[in-house]
């Protein structure tokens, strides 16, 4: 069976939107089954609306990051979620979290699904490794 | 180094070369070699690791100034 790996995503910023995207795509990679759980903030990030800037006055050099990143073959952030998803990294929505920011299932951006908090722990303890972005 | 496909990521940073490594790689067939040539630092270490973890041989590594050529028999 393949390994697996799991990570909880808490915060909506630009870093700590492509750290699980970079983390995961390169898991996959490696043949590792993926799972990424938006929570608390960070479920903001798999709206369809998401455009995730650096947090407080560094938001303003967003785009000077992001361009940076798209130079050295890092995809825009959209884009991005759907590569990682082609090669089978499961993106899922905090379903608690959801309730309280008026999140719903129609804003999801295509392919994430919505999962309780027993449920990702069960398939954390199946994990070799567990990583918390926040 | 005799090889069948040469794959060029130089430019790209982490992770993009291992993940066009793994996507190259699942298009070859057993046996064959790939040269993976990267100016990634980081790829010194990535690219053992991804060998070890998915089986693929690491057949050989070249320098060539700041350019790093690694070579992948494929399982």
């Amino acid at each position: 069976m393949a390994d697996k790996m799991c990570m909880v995503v808490s915060e909506g910023t630009f870093d700590k939107a492509m750290m699980p995207l970079i983390m995961g795509q390169t898991a996959a990679a490696m043949g590792t089954e993926v799972h990424v759980f938006y929570t608390f903030f960070g479920t903001k990030l798999v709206t369809k609306k998401v455009n995730p800037k650096l947090p407080g006055m560094m938001r303003l050099f967003t785009g000077m990051f992001r361009n940076r990143m798209q130079k050295v073959g890092i995809p825009g952030y959209q884009e991005f979620v759907k590569q990682c998803q082609e090669m089978g990294v499961n993106f899922y929505a905090c379903t608690t979290t959801m309730g309280l920011m008026g999140v719903k299932e129609a804003d999801l951006l295509p392919g994430v699904k919505i999962l309780g908090a027993a449920a990702f722990l069960k398939l954390a303890s199946e994990s070799q490794t567990t990583l918390f972005i926040g | 180094m005799q090889k069948d496909v040469t794959l060029d990521t130089k430019g790209l940073m982490c992770p993009m070369p291992i993940v066009h490594l793994a996507k190259k790689v699942k298009e070859m067939k057993s046996g064959q070699v790939l040269e993976l040539l990267s100016d990634d630092v980081g790829a010194k270490e990535d690219v053992p690791a991804w060998c070890s973890r998915t089986g693929n041989q690491l057949v050989g590594t070249e320098t060539d100034g700041s350019i790093l050529k690694f070579y992948i028999k494929v399982k």
